[in-house]
């Protein structure tokens, strides 16, 4: 060493042998993906967006359009049709007596799975700008619903169903809350199902049904009632179709928000059912576990919905701040509107890092575990609330009337820390990874 | 038969009420506001591909047929291009220039220089830009070409054997149908991303195109990445010097405020006495 304080030099490393890429911000890619949603978003989703909330039309053409303009039906189905064949090679492989092919798992980088994170997630963000409950009924109809058939359902019910869900050809609504048991949703579970010779017979009520007043295709998740102490029961699900005997689907329920997505009950009395609609045709499904997969999914979605409305309360209220004459001049040089930005803006930071982080993990061919997914919704959710709520605040009377949207964000921001687990819940999942980690 | 469409990146025409005049009047400031293609261009690139592709199969060319888009601007103008290859055209071209040493003139004699290079059959474009709205490049191009040009352009209709083409233009009392050879200029208007506006004998009659130019499918974007695109400096091509020169801009002046009258009497006895409109 010479002695003096510089680094010791390093060897240049050539290019290609040190890929190191960190998601530090919007590829020109992304960027142009982003432009084309916006634009459909701004053309065809803000002129309706007051009927959207006065729910005198409903989501779903909209998404319709979406869907073939932007070439997703296509992909879907070509998703769907691959679930198809897989399930197939695993019921043959089962009669042959074999041990059922494992689900290819990618070991290292995976780019494409990057990209097609950040394909799912910029529509979402955009969508969130004007319409977050869009997102919440498509959501629900082309991810939950489907998802649920494809990870326990035969060849056949996948073909079936899931197929018209990934493609919005039919809508899709997955029922697990009760009046009597949100949170504790296994738990409290009243909904039965009871074998009758070949048949089943159902039995319940579930509420808070996101498409539930308009779905085509319900996957309906009870117990499997066999005389035992309701703890003891297997979970199992059912596919059902709009007007069977005995279902019936309550108009849409009034709420806070989310004009858009129409939320309603179901009421299940004697339905009987054939052992095809018995998801998975086996009362072994893997109920509870199942749920994990869908948790995680679920809520990575609910970050991207975070960021559009943040993105969009930071940009309406910069806006406003810069125009608004107050004591004869702009209010954004009031330091207690500046701190109102600039908290804004860090939690626009925030949330789309972990977005970047997310979309960066896939193409690492990795994924976040129950707890991280747990913390990225539970910051998301909340700093969306926050946002939206000191935006109302900024625009000051203008952002208590309709006319200026911010409010209807403030009350579409709150059901994101509702749904998909309460915070409350993402917080004890977290503290319990945390505790058990020792 | 092969299509050039220039394009040109224009300030969020959306929010053209933001824009700002610079002190003394020197230029137009459009800061802050997004760039977007411009709307006419984008019609201009629709129909390009109408006139290209079967409807029912949007996604192909026909054989043997492409679209090329070219544009002047700044290096951030390739994204304006990655959109049209996104939409379904085939190949791009970036010259690299600055939009200020830029008038119309000297983008006709440019586009001519690109015509000479690339040979296309047809030229479709934008009638004007929603920015500068001179409406005067393809006027020019034409005339220096030697080519026939129809402008604002409604309805094209390519000839089965592809060497003319009849476009209707909009004009007072009805259409006029207008028969170019190719090679040609035409000019398109807003109708002309209408349903039906498109004819080239290989969609069905029966088909209906969205109204509007198309979006980009998320699977296209992908593609579109591997689309050739190549990027040039504007001096490239061996023209230069503009002849427009601007001499001042002014907003227009603020509006007053309009009066209120209480009834129909006093309307009418205003217009008479003041407005002398009666």
């Amino acid at each position: 060493m010479s002695g003096g304080l510089a680094p010791a030099p390093f060897a240049p490393v050539a290019r290609g042998v040190l890929e190191f890429r960190p998601m530090i911000e919007w590829d020109e890619m992304h960027l142009s993906m982003r432009d084309a949603v916006r634009k459909f978003v701004e053309s065809e989703v803000k002129p309706k967006r007051d009927a959207l909330e006065r729910e005198e039309i409903l989501p779903y053409d909209i998404l319709r359009k979406f869907f073939d303009a932007f070439g997703v039906a296509e992909m879907n189905r070509a998703r769907g049709e691959s679930e198809v064949r897989r399930a197939q090679k695993r019921e043959e492989a089962v009669a042959r007596g074999e041990a059922p092919p494992a689900r290819a798992k990618r070991d290292g980088p995976d780019p494409q799975a990057g990209l097609e994170l950040a394909m799912r997630m910029i529509p979402v963000i955009e969508f969130c700008k004007y319409s977050p409950g869009l997102i919440t009924a498509l959501g629900v109809s082309a991810g939950l619903t489907p998802n649920a058939i494809i990870s326990k359902g035969t060849a056949r019910q996948i073909e079936r169903w899931a197929l018209p869900l990934l493609t919005l050809e039919k809508v899709g609504a997955w029922a697990i809350t009760e009046p009597g048991s949100g949170s504790d949703a296994f738990g409290s579970m009243k909904s039965t199902a009871r074998r009758d010779g070949d048949e089943y017979v159902l039995n319940g009520s579930k509420t808070f049904i996101t498409n539930g007043p308009y779905a085509d295709t319900i996957v309906f998740i009870c117990k499997l009632d066999e005389g035992n102490a309701p703890s003891e029961r297997k979970v199992v699900s059912f596919v059902l179709d709009r007007g069977t005997k005995g279902l019936e689907q309550s108009k849409p329920l009034r709420k806070m928000g989310q004009h858009s997505s129409p939320t309603g009950e179901l009421f299940l009395e004697d339905v009987r059912v054939g052992r095809d609609r018995l998801i998975g045709e086996s009362e072994e499904g893997r109920g509870r576990e199942g749920a994990k997969e869908t948790f995680v999914s679920e809520r990575t979605l609910v970050a991207a919905m975070a960021l559009g409305i943040i993105e969009q309360c930071l940009s309406l209220s910069t806006e406003y701040a810069r125009t608004r004459i107050q004591f004869g001049k702009p209010i954004g040089e009031f330091q207690l509107i500046q701190l109102k930005l600039a908290k804004m803006e860090v939690a626009r930071m925030n949330v789309q890092n972990l977005i970047f982080r997310q979309i960066a993990m896939a193409a690492e061919g990795k994924s976040m575990d129950l707890a991280e997914a747990s913390a990225c919704k539970l910051y998301s959710a909340q700093a969306t609330m926050e946002v939206a709520l000191e935006a109302v605040q900024l625009f000051g009377g203008n952002g208590y009337m309709s006319e200026f949207h911010v409010e209807q964000l403030c009350r579409d921001a709150k059901v994101l820390q509702i749904y998909g687990g309460t915070d409350e819940i993402q917080i004890s999942q977290i503290a319990r990874t945390l505790l058990a980690r020792g | 038969m092969k299509i050039l469409v220039p394009l040109k990146r224009t300030a969020d025409p959306d929010n053209a009420n933001k824009i700002k005049i610079a002190p003394g009047g020197a230029k137009v400031v459009t800061d802050g506001l997004e760039p977007k293609p411009n709307p006419f261009d984008e019609y201009a690139v629709e129909s390009a591909l109408r006139l290209t592709e079967n409807g029912t199969n949007p996604k192909a060319r026909l054989a043997g047929d492409s679209v090329v888009v070219a544009t002047f601007g700044a290096k951030e103008a390739s994204q304006t291009l990655r959109q049209a290859l996104a939409m379904g055209a085939d190949s791009g071209l970036l010259f690299e220039a600055s939009d200020e040493n830029l008038d119309g003139d000297l983008v006709a004699r440019a586009l001519a220089k690109v015509v000479e290079r690339e040979k296309p059959d047809l030229v479709v474009m934008g009638k004007q830009a929603v920015d500068g709205d001179s409406n005067q490049v393809g006027q020019i191009l034409a005339e220096r070409l030697g080519w026939p040009s129809a402008t604002f352009a409604m309805s094209i209709e390519l000839s089965q054997d592809k060497k003319s083409v009849i476009v209707g233009r909009e004009v007072d009392g009805g259409v006029i149908k207008l028969k170019l050879a190719l090679p040609a200029v035409i000019t398109v208007d807003l109708r002309i991303v209408a349903p039906k506006s498109i004819t080239n004998h290989v969609t069905p009659q029966t088909h209906n195109y969205q109204e509007g130019a198309r979006y980009a499918p998320l699977p296209m974007i992908m593609a579109a990445k591997k689309k050739p695109l190549a990027e040039a400096p504007f001096a490239s091509l061996g023209v230069e010097g503009v002849k427009t020169s601007y001499v001042k801009f002014e907003a227009p002046p603020a509006r007053k405020a309009g009066i209120k009258v209480k009834d129909v009497p006093e309307l009418v006895q205003r217009l008479r006495a003041e407005a002398k409109a009666l």
